[in-house]
């Protein structure tokens, strides 16, 4: 068994180093001997044994003594401990194309194709937010009423809901990525603003209204607000610019907004959100899958299209 | 690099009887070099020796400064190398105090001196050619190869049981009629020489030739081939701190002139016809196509080299390591040397094995945990390992420039590893 062993690590030292492909090449050969069930006649596991056992017994004699007596036995151990890190290996890589992380979709913890965590990022409800911590509920869109947030592509066969706000960075990422795979793939797109910073709390009536006023206009504006520099879209003034860019009356949205009816209405809305038991934005729902944090561009149409969504 | 010939330094040796072996081993390289890795200690001198200086410089100095042909063109280049061919062909001619150099022939290796020796003679069918039974296949697979071509008869004198050779069983072999006795003078094997004057005198007695395998010989002992009274004589010269590629015949003249030459073509020839030609006398005739100059210059190098350390002090100093060698491995359990008990009949060899631990692991554990390098195997003498059912053995072999606290480290490493297996 120690040439399986030593074939796949002389193989991987291999492609650092060229002393060791002469190595790796016999170690095959010896590999191949085994699995078809011909004895290692090349005298690689005692060159190896002999190189291993060297080194040993001039660190310690003991050590040596029982490597030299269980050698085989220590090479199936090796052999074990290969196999499974190679399943965990694959899983990881296989998890990671398809989830954007090594150790499941939503799952935090050490990934080393994304070390930094990018992609489960989230901006966390602010303590001064109104309502949500992170509940034990698992986040899901069952008994939530979507009928009044802005949709696109109301009649779409898949449906993507996408909980963000203008003011969190990583909604910011997800959002253009989210907004273009429903426009290519025609899946009903909803958009439920949710205010992390209460500073952006006005927004929701802002948006409100505007989608109200007119629904076609709205998808441009939000679009705006999600490429603006994050200080604009606190600027009244911006914001009053950006609603007349957009073929907005700003006076007539203004007043809409300090309706108590859209407050109160707006209020109802954001209930509806906290009910899905979210607890950062992005949170994205695409068919049955629920991705929170900017994933890559990838996961969202795998979770859409499935693995081969390239194919389609 | 200025090359003077004799540039390793006179001080290095201290009268012919003794040596400055720390001196020595400056000239040696390989022996100093620091590249992060454990000190060499060589102790695999019967396959192939170290290269002093002097030689590497010989070599080098050939390439850089006189890189032509010698005894064809007729410019300097040439002509400087015509004299250190020829200045070589004397040394070695001195070397083996022979009549003339003439009789010295360059060829690539013992091996090939012996097929020479092999091919050049006129073998009928029946002819007999004598053996040892611990021959290097170097001195037994030409003769087989002839015993299949032309009905040679191949004959082999079983040694004494501790190795050695077996006299009474050669004068009873000599009876029935030989052609030729082929003998390895000194045996790779267990470092074991032959009583090689008796083993001429009594040939010549009995009406045959001898050629003498001195490979394992050459390097470690003064050879005389004219008290020999040798018919042939081969050597290499990458054990005796010469090139690779370089080796030695040496013939009677008598006997050179009488023989066929082995490979033919170019510089073998006075003339040519489109039928016929006419052979150059020995030794031309027998270095056939452009030589190894450098090899043959630096074997000349090398010969002077160990002419300047004495070939009676190397013998001393290497049977005294091979005595403490064969004294301290008798604590080393299980482990059986090949040959005699005295060490003083194994020359610088100490060949061993331990029954039921791998010849082949040992030497890799001693390279790798000690820097120690030695063979293992069957050292081309797989006809008596064969015969014994003996898998192989590992081989230590001294030479001048290996010093005790070698031996010892040998010593020490082959304790530790017997307590692992």
């Amino acid at each position: 068994m120690f040439c399986v062993v030593s074939f796949v690590i002389l193989s991987i030292l291999s492609v650092f180093s060229a002393e060791n492909r002469s190595l790796a090449r016999e170690a095959l050969d010896c590999v191949l001997r085994r699995v078809t069930l011909r004895p290692c006649n090349t005298g690689f596991d005692e060159k190896m044994k002999a190189k291993i056992l060297g080194f040993v017994i001039t660190k310690t004699e003991t050590g040596a003594r029982i490597l030299n007596r269980f050698f085989e036995p220590l090479s199936w151990i090796f052999i074990l401990l290969f196999l499974g890190s190679t399943f965990f290996a694959v899983r990881g890589v296989y998890l990671f194309y398809v989830t954007g992380s090594c150790n499941g979709l939503n799952q935090s913890g050490f990934c080393v194709f994304d070390p930094t965590g990018q992609s489960n990022q989230i901006s966390n409800v602010g303590e001064s937010c109104p309502v949500v911590l992170p509940g034990e509920d698992p986040v899901s869109l069952k008994g939530v009423n979507l009928s009044g947030f802005p949709v696109m592509n109301e009649n779409g066969e898949k449906r993507i809901v996408f909980i963000g706000s203008y003011g969190c960075e990583y909604s910011r990422k997800a959002y253009p990525v989210v907004r273009q795979l429903a426009e290519k793939s025609g899946a009903s797109f909803t958009f439920l603003y949710y205010p992390v910073k209460e500073s952006s709390d006005y927004l929701a009536k802002i948006g409100y209204c505007a989608y109200r006023q007119d629904a076609q206009k709205y998808w441009s504006l939000v679009d705006t607000f999600f490429t603006a520099e994050r200080s604009q879209i606190e600027d009244e003034s911006f914001i009053r610019q950006t609603l007349a860019e957009t073929g907005y009356n700003p006076e007539t949205i203004a007043f809409c907004a300090t309706d108590p009816q859209t407050e109160w209405t707006v209020k109802k809305l954001l209930n509806e959100v906290v009910k899905t038991g979210f607890f950062g934005t992005p949170t994205v729902f695409i068919q049955n899958e629920v991705l929170i944090g900017p994933k890559p561009p990838r996961v969202y149409a795998i979770a859409l299209n499935g693995l081969l969504y390239w194919a389609r | 690099m200025e090359y003077n010939g004799t540039d390793f330094g006179e001080d290095s040796f201290i009268g012919s009887e003794t040596m400055n072996i720390e001196k020595i081993r400056q000239d040696f390289p390989i022996l100093n070099a620091q590249n992060g890795r454990k000190p060499l200690i060589y102790l695999d001198n019967a396959c192939q020796s170290l290269r002093p200086l002097a030689v590497i410089q010989a070599v080098q100095h050939y390439y850089e400064e006189s890189p032509a042909c010698a005894g064809r063109s007729m410019h300097r280049l040439a002509n400087e190398v015509s004299r250190q061919v020829d200045e070589a062909r004397q040394q070695v001619a001195k070397f083996l105090h022979a009549s003339r150099k003439e009789e010295i022939i360059f060829t690539r290796n013992t091996t090939e001196a012996i097929n020479l020796v092999a091919n050049a003679l006129d073998w009928k069918t029946g002819d007999v050619v004598l053996l040892t039974d611990k021959e290097h296949n170097s001195n037994l697979i030409p003769w087989q190869m002839l015993a299949k071509r032309h009905g040679v008869c191949l004959k082999f004198v079983p040694s004494n049981s501790d190795n050695t050779f077996n006299l009474s069983a050669y004068q009873q072999a000599l009876q029935s009629g030989v052609r030729l006795v082929a003998m390895g003078y000194t045996s790779n094997l267990d470092g074991v020489s032959i009583p090689a004057e008796e083993v001429v005198r009594l040939a010549h007695k009995h009406g045959a030739r001898v050629l003498l395998d001195a490979a394992q010989t050459a390097p470690h002992q003064r050879m005389d081939v004219r008290r020999l009274d040798a018919d042939w004589v081969a050597f290499s010269g990458h054990k005796m701190l010469a090139p690779s590629g370089i080796g030695i015949l040496y013939g009677k003249y008598r006997l050179l002139e009488e023989m066929q030459p082995f490979l033919v073509g170019g510089d073998t020839v006075a003339s040519s016809t489109y039928e016929d030609c006419q052979f150059l006398p020995p030794p031309e005739k027998f270095e056939a196509g452009l030589q190894d100059y450098a090899g043959i210059i630096g074997m000349g190098a090398a010969i002077r080299y160990l002419q300047q350390v004495g070939l009676e002090a190397i013998e001393k100093h290497e049977v005294t390591l091979n005595q403490y060698l064969s004294e301290a491995l008798k604590s080393v359990p299980g482990l059986q040397i090949i040959g005699p008990a005295d060490a003083r009949l194994r020359s610088g060899i100490v060949s061993f094995f331990i029954p039921g631990v791998d010849h082949h692991r040992i030497a890799l554990m001693l390279d790798q945990m000690a820097g120690i390098a030695v063979r293992s195997g069957q050292h081309c003498v797989h006809s008596w390992f064969n015969a014994r059912g003996i898998a192989g053995s590992v081989r230590a072999s001294v030479y001048f420039y290996n010093t005790l606290d070698e031996a010892r480290a040998l010593v020490d490493a082959l304790i530790k590893i017997r307590k692992v297996l």
